[in-house]
Protein backbone atom coordinates (compact mmCIF):
# COMPACT_ATOMS: atom_id res chain seq x y z
CA UNK A 1 0.00 0.00 0.00
CA UNK A 2 1.45 3.61 -0.87
CA UNK A 3 2.63 4.93 2.18
CA UNK A 4 1.84 3.00 4.28
CA UNK A 5 4.66 3.80 7.01
CA UNK A 6 3.86 7.17 6.81
CA UNK A 7 -0.01 6.91 7.78
CA UNK A 8 0.39 4.49 10.53
CA UNK A 9 3.25 6.88 12.18
CA UNK A 10 0.59 9.35 11.75
CA UNK A 11 -2.03 7.16 13.51
CA UNK A 12 -0.25 6.70 16.27
CA UNK A 13 1.35 9.80 16.83
CA UNK A 14 -2.28 11.34 16.18
CA UNK A 15 -3.42 9.26 19.19
CA UNK A 16 -0.81 9.92 21.26
CA UNK A 17 -0.07 13.13 23.00
CA UNK A 18 3.51 13.78 22.46
CA UNK A 19 2.77 16.97 20.14
CA UNK A 20 6.87 17.08 18.32
CA UNK A 21 6.16 13.50 17.09
CA UNK A 22 2.75 14.74 15.95
CA UNK A 23 4.12 17.86 14.56
CA UNK A 24 6.64 15.55 12.49
CA UNK A 25 4.11 13.11 11.32
CA UNK A 26 1.97 16.10 10.56
CA UNK A 27 4.06 17.66 8.64
CA UNK A 28 5.69 14.37 6.29
CA UNK A 29 1.60 13.54 5.41
CA UNK A 30 1.48 17.15 3.77
CA UNK A 31 4.46 17.25 2.22
CA UNK A 32 4.11 14.12 0.95
CA UNK A 33 0.46 13.71 0.33
CA UNK A 34 -1.07 17.23 0.19
CA UNK A 35 -2.86 19.11 2.95
CA UNK A 36 -6.31 17.54 1.90
CA UNK A 37 -4.72 14.30 2.60
CA UNK A 38 -3.76 15.63 6.00
CA UNK A 39 -7.47 16.90 6.59
CA UNK A 40 -8.77 12.99 5.83
CA UNK A 41 -6.39 11.21 7.85
CA UNK A 42 -6.52 13.20 10.84
CA UNK A 43 -10.44 12.93 10.08
CA UNK A 44 -9.86 9.39 10.61
CA UNK A 45 -7.67 9.03 13.04
CA UNK A 46 -10.13 11.27 15.03
CA UNK A 47 -13.68 9.20 14.26
CA UNK A 48 -12.20 6.35 15.60
CA UNK A 49 -10.65 7.41 18.34
CA UNK A 50 -14.76 8.24 19.42
CA UNK A 51 -15.88 5.05 17.60
CA UNK A 52 -13.92 2.82 20.03
CA UNK A 53 -15.02 4.60 22.85
CA UNK A 54 -18.93 4.12 22.10
CA UNK A 55 -18.15 0.25 21.14
CA UNK A 56 -16.51 -0.29 24.26
CA UNK A 57 -18.36 1.42 26.23
CA UNK A 58 -21.75 0.11 25.15
CA UNK A 59 -20.43 -3.71 24.83
CA UNK A 60 -22.04 -4.13 21.41
CA UNK A 61 -20.12 -7.55 19.99
CA UNK A 62 -18.95 -8.27 17.04
CA UNK A 63 -21.22 -9.38 13.89
CA UNK A 64 -20.82 -13.23 14.22
CA UNK A 65 -20.18 -13.17 10.09
CA UNK A 66 -17.20 -10.67 11.00
CA UNK A 67 -16.35 -12.88 14.08
CA UNK A 68 -16.56 -16.06 11.62
CA UNK A 69 -14.17 -14.72 8.71
CA UNK A 70 -11.82 -12.51 11.04
CA UNK A 71 -10.99 -15.53 12.94
CA UNK A 72 -7.86 -16.37 12.16
CA UNK A 73 -6.78 -13.31 11.71
CA UNK A 74 -7.36 -11.79 15.08
CA UNK A 75 -5.40 -14.96 16.67
CA UNK A 76 -2.79 -13.66 14.90
CA UNK A 77 -2.41 -10.59 15.71
CA UNK A 78 -3.03 -10.80 19.20
CA UNK A 79 -6.69 -9.49 19.36
CA UNK A 80 -8.37 -11.83 20.86
CA UNK A 81 -6.17 -10.53 24.02
CA UNK A 82 -7.74 -7.20 24.40
CA UNK A 83 -9.33 -6.33 27.51
CA UNK A 84 -12.60 -5.75 25.79
CA UNK A 85 -12.83 -9.44 24.33
CA UNK A 86 -13.04 -10.23 28.64
CA UNK A 87 -15.73 -8.18 29.71
CA UNK B 1 -23.62 31.65 19.98
CA UNK B 2 -20.50 31.80 18.66
CA UNK B 3 -20.14 29.43 16.26
CA UNK B 4 -17.57 26.86 15.20
CA UNK B 5 -14.94 28.15 12.83
CA UNK B 6 -11.92 27.26 11.17
CA UNK B 7 -11.49 29.97 8.72
CA UNK B 8 -8.11 30.62 10.89
CA UNK B 9 -6.89 27.49 9.82
CA UNK B 10 -3.52 27.55 8.20
CA UNK B 11 -4.49 24.32 5.74
CA UNK B 12 -7.90 24.64 4.34
CA UNK B 13 -10.89 22.66 6.27
CA UNK B 14 -13.62 20.72 4.03
CA UNK B 15 -16.66 22.61 3.87
CA UNK B 16 -18.68 19.70 4.74
CA UNK B 17 -16.42 18.44 7.69
CA UNK B 18 -16.56 22.09 9.05
CA UNK B 19 -20.51 21.96 8.40
CA UNK B 20 -20.71 18.83 10.35
CA UNK B 21 -18.45 20.33 13.55
CA UNK B 22 -20.97 23.12 13.68
CA UNK B 23 -24.10 21.05 13.20
CA UNK B 24 -22.39 18.42 16.64
CA UNK B 25 -21.70 22.00 18.35
CA UNK B 26 -25.24 23.15 18.16
CA UNK B 27 -26.29 19.93 19.15
CA UNK B 28 -24.35 19.73 22.40
CA UNK B 29 -25.18 22.95 23.16
CA UNK B 30 -29.17 22.21 22.87
CA UNK B 31 -31.24 20.38 24.94
CA UNK B 32 -31.32 16.14 24.22
CA UNK B 33 -33.38 13.16 24.94
CA UNK B 34 -32.08 13.01 28.88
CA UNK B 35 -30.14 15.79 29.41
CA UNK B 36 -30.68 19.79 29.27
CA UNK B 37 -28.63 22.02 26.88
CA UNK B 38 -26.25 23.08 30.17
CA UNK B 39 -25.81 19.33 31.62
CA UNK B 40 -24.76 18.63 27.63
CA UNK B 41 -22.05 21.09 28.16
CA UNK B 42 -20.85 20.40 30.72
CA UNK B 43 -20.21 16.80 29.66
CA UNK B 44 -18.75 18.26 26.98
CA UNK B 45 -16.25 20.27 29.58
CA UNK B 46 -15.83 17.11 31.98
CA UNK B 47 -14.61 14.75 28.98
CA UNK B 48 -11.86 17.80 28.24
CA UNK B 49 -11.01 17.32 31.83
CA UNK B 50 -10.90 13.92 32.15
CA UNK B 51 -6.99 12.97 30.61
CA UNK B 52 -5.81 15.41 33.91
CA UNK B 53 -7.67 13.30 36.23
CA UNK B 54 -4.74 11.70 38.72
CA UNK B 55 -7.13 8.75 39.82
CA UNK B 56 -7.73 8.13 36.08
CA UNK B 57 -3.58 8.10 35.49
CA UNK B 58 -3.39 5.69 38.72
CA UNK B 59 -6.40 3.01 36.79
CA UNK B 60 -4.71 3.36 33.74
CA UNK B 61 -1.30 2.38 34.99
CA UNK B 62 -2.65 -0.43 37.35
CA UNK B 63 -3.02 -4.01 36.37
CA UNK B 64 -6.91 -3.78 36.78
CA UNK B 65 -8.78 -0.32 37.10
CA UNK B 66 -11.13 -2.06 40.06
CA UNK B 67 -7.54 -2.16 42.12
CA UNK B 68 -7.52 2.03 42.75
CA UNK B 69 -9.89 3.41 44.32
CA UNK B 70 -9.90 7.47 45.04
CA UNK B 71 -12.37 10.98 43.65
CA UNK B 72 -12.19 11.77 40.64
CA UNK B 73 -10.08 15.58 39.69
CA UNK B 74 -13.66 16.78 38.53
CA UNK B 75 -14.67 20.08 37.75
CA UNK B 76 -17.46 19.53 40.07
CA UNK B 77 -20.62 20.29 38.29
CA UNK B 78 -21.52 16.93 37.40
CA UNK B 79 -23.07 13.90 40.05
CA UNK B 80 -20.32 11.48 40.43
CA UNK B 81 -21.71 8.52 38.85
CA UNK B 82 -21.53 10.70 35.52
CA UNK B 83 -18.25 11.77 36.26
CA UNK B 84 -17.10 8.60 36.22
CA UNK B 85 -18.68 7.28 32.77
CA UNK B 86 -16.83 10.14 31.67
CA UNK B 87 -13.97 9.46 33.08
CA UNK B 88 -13.69 6.08 32.56
CA UNK B 89 -14.77 6.34 28.95
CA UNK B 90 -12.79 9.04 28.05
CA UNK B 91 -9.26 7.54 29.64
CA UNK B 92 -9.54 3.54 29.93
CA UNK B 93 -12.99 2.43 27.35
CA UNK B 94 -11.09 -0.82 26.55
CA UNK B 95 -11.10 -1.90 30.07
CA UNK B 96 -14.80 -1.16 30.77
CA UNK B 97 -17.18 -4.76 31.71
CA UNK B 98 -20.92 -4.98 32.15
CA UNK B 99 -19.91 -5.13 35.58
CA UNK B 100 -18.92 -2.10 35.84
CA UNK B 101 -21.73 -0.65 33.26
CA UNK B 102 -24.76 -2.21 35.73
CA UNK B 103 -22.56 -1.10 38.76
CA UNK B 104 -23.03 2.76 37.47
CA UNK B 105 -26.83 2.00 36.58
CA UNK B 106 -27.12 1.04 40.56
CA UNK B 107 -26.00 4.50 41.50
CA UNK B 108 -29.08 5.91 39.81
CA UNK B 109 -28.07 6.56 36.28
CA UNK B 110 -30.69 5.51 33.81
CA UNK B 111 -29.44 3.65 30.99
CA UNK B 112 -30.66 6.12 28.87
CA UNK B 113 -28.84 9.13 30.54
CA UNK B 114 -25.83 6.89 30.47
CA UNK B 115 -26.24 6.74 25.99
CA UNK B 116 -26.33 10.38 25.83
CA UNK B 117 -23.61 10.94 28.26
CA UNK B 118 -20.88 8.35 25.40
CA UNK B 119 -22.49 9.98 22.77
CA UNK B 120 -22.04 13.23 23.97
CA UNK B 121 -18.56 11.89 24.85
CA UNK B 122 -17.45 10.39 21.46
CA UNK B 123 -18.94 13.86 20.07
CA UNK B 124 -16.34 15.52 21.96
CA UNK B 125 -14.02 12.83 21.05
CA UNK B 126 -14.11 13.23 17.94
CA UNK B 127 -13.88 16.80 16.96
CA UNK B 128 -11.00 17.55 19.69
CA UNK B 129 -9.06 14.77 18.67
CA UNK B 130 -9.38 15.92 15.11
CA UNK B 131 -7.88 19.63 15.78
CA UNK B 132 -5.41 17.55 17.99
CA UNK B 133 -4.41 15.80 14.78
CA UNK B 134 -4.57 19.02 12.50
CA UNK B 135 -2.36 21.04 15.32
CA UNK B 136 -5.24 23.17 15.46
CA UNK B 137 -6.59 25.19 18.47
CA UNK B 138 -9.33 22.99 20.66
CA UNK B 139 -12.64 24.92 20.08
CA UNK B 140 -14.56 27.04 22.99
CA UNK B 141 -17.84 24.86 23.91
CA UNK B 142 -21.02 26.35 22.89
CA UNK B 143 -23.07 28.45 25.82
CA UNK B 144 -26.16 25.99 26.32
CA UNK B 145 -29.30 26.48 24.49
CA UNK B 146 -32.21 26.62 27.20
CA UNK B 147 -35.35 24.12 26.95
CA UNK B 148 -36.29 20.57 28.38
CA UNK B 149 -34.89 17.37 27.16
CA UNK B 150 -37.89 15.39 25.09
CA UNK B 151 -37.12 12.65 27.32
CA UNK B 152 -38.47 9.85 24.87
CA UNK B 153 -37.62 6.38 24.89
CA UNK B 154 -37.85 4.41 21.81
CA UNK B 155 -40.92 1.88 22.52
CA UNK B 156 -38.75 -0.82 20.62
CA UNK B 157 -35.84 -0.46 22.59
CA UNK B 158 -34.70 -3.82 23.40
CA UNK B 159 -32.09 -5.84 25.80
CA UNK B 160 -30.09 -8.86 24.16
CA UNK B 161 -27.69 -7.54 21.83
CA UNK B 162 -25.23 -5.25 24.10
CA UNK B 163 -25.23 -3.95 27.82
CA UNK B 164 -26.92 -1.91 26.73
CA UNK B 165 -30.80 -1.77 25.33
CA UNK B 166 -30.53 -1.21 21.61
CA UNK B 167 -33.20 -0.25 18.95
CA UNK B 168 -33.39 -3.07 15.44
CA UNK B 169 -34.15 -1.87 12.30
CA UNK B 170 -37.95 -3.33 12.29
CA UNK B 171 -38.59 -2.23 15.88
CA UNK B 172 -37.76 1.75 15.09
CA UNK B 173 -40.99 3.60 14.81
CA UNK B 174 -42.27 6.83 13.26
CA UNK B 175 -42.06 8.40 16.60
CA UNK B 176 -38.25 8.49 16.34
CA UNK B 177 -35.73 10.29 14.03
CA UNK B 178 -35.02 7.79 11.08
CA UNK B 179 -31.57 6.70 12.58
CA UNK B 180 -30.78 4.09 10.08
CA UNK B 181 -31.94 5.75 7.00
CA UNK B 182 -28.70 5.65 4.80
CA UNK B 183 -27.01 3.20 6.61
CA UNK B 184 -26.71 -0.70 7.72
CA UNK B 185 -28.14 -2.29 10.91
CA UNK B 186 -23.80 -2.84 11.65
CA UNK B 187 -23.73 -3.02 15.25
CA UNK B 188 -22.06 0.12 15.73
CA UNK B 189 -24.72 1.66 14.50
CA UNK B 190 -27.41 0.38 16.57
CA UNK B 191 -25.00 1.06 19.71
CA UNK B 192 -26.50 4.17 20.76
CA UNK B 193 -29.89 3.57 19.39
CA UNK B 194 -31.60 3.93 22.83
CA UNK B 195 -30.95 7.45 22.08
CA UNK B 196 -31.75 8.19 18.98
CA UNK B 197 -30.75 11.35 18.28
CA UNK B 198 -27.10 10.59 19.27
CA UNK B 199 -27.24 7.60 16.57
CA UNK B 200 -28.31 10.61 14.23
CA UNK B 201 -25.32 13.14 15.58
CA UNK B 202 -22.53 10.73 16.00
CA UNK B 203 -22.99 9.23 12.61
CA UNK B 204 -23.53 13.15 10.82
CA UNK B 205 -19.89 13.43 11.99
CA UNK B 206 -18.78 9.83 10.95
CA UNK B 207 -20.05 10.38 7.45
CA UNK B 208 -17.34 13.20 6.98
CA UNK B 209 -14.55 11.94 9.10
CA UNK B 210 -14.58 9.01 7.47
CA UNK B 211 -16.85 7.93 4.87
CA UNK B 212 -20.69 7.38 4.40
CA UNK B 213 -21.89 3.90 4.81
CA UNK B 214 -23.25 3.83 0.92
CA UNK B 215 -19.60 5.06 -0.15
CA UNK B 216 -17.52 2.45 2.06
CA UNK B 217 -17.49 -0.53 -0.18
CA UNK B 218 -17.56 1.54 -3.66
CA UNK B 219 -14.30 0.44 -4.28
CA UNK B 220 -14.07 1.33 -8.18
CA UNK B 221 -14.05 5.11 -6.84
CA UNK B 222 -12.18 7.23 -4.46
CA UNK B 223 -14.23 10.08 -2.26
CA UNK B 224 -11.53 11.55 -0.29
CA UNK B 225 -7.65 12.25 -1.18
CA UNK B 226 -6.60 9.20 0.23
CA UNK B 227 -7.79 5.87 -0.77
CA UNK B 228 -10.04 3.58 0.59
CA UNK B 229 -7.14 1.00 1.85
CA UNK B 230 -5.29 3.61 3.39
CA UNK B 231 -8.34 5.12 5.29
CA UNK B 232 -9.16 1.27 6.26
CA UNK B 233 -5.27 1.37 7.41
CA UNK B 234 -5.61 4.61 9.50
CA UNK B 235 -8.82 3.23 10.92
CA UNK B 236 -7.14 -0.27 12.07
CA UNK B 237 -4.10 1.50 13.22
CA UNK B 238 -6.39 3.74 15.48
CA UNK B 239 -8.54 1.15 16.86
CA UNK B 240 -5.44 -1.48 17.73
CA UNK B 241 -3.82 0.91 19.43
CA UNK B 242 -6.67 1.29 21.66
CA UNK B 243 -7.01 -2.41 21.97
CA UNK B 244 -10.78 -1.87 20.87
CA UNK B 245 -12.11 -5.75 19.20
CA UNK B 246 -15.29 -4.36 17.29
Amino acid sequence: MPHAELLIEFAEAATGDDPDRLARARAAVADTLGPAALVDSAGVAAIFQAVVRIADATGIPLEDYKAEITEDVREELGINDFPSTKA
Amino acid sequence: MTELTYRASPVPIRDDLAAAHRRAWRRIAEPGTWWEGATRVAIAAETRNAPACDLCKRRKQALSPNAVSGDHDSLGVLPEAVVEVIHRVRTDASRLSESWYRGVLETGLSDGEYVETVGIVATIVAIDRFTHAMGLPTHPLPEPVPGEPTRRRPAGAKPGLAWVPTVAPEDRTDAEPDMYRDRSAANIHRALSLVPDEVVGFFDLDDVQYLPDALLRDFGNEHRDITHAQIELLAARVSAINQCVY
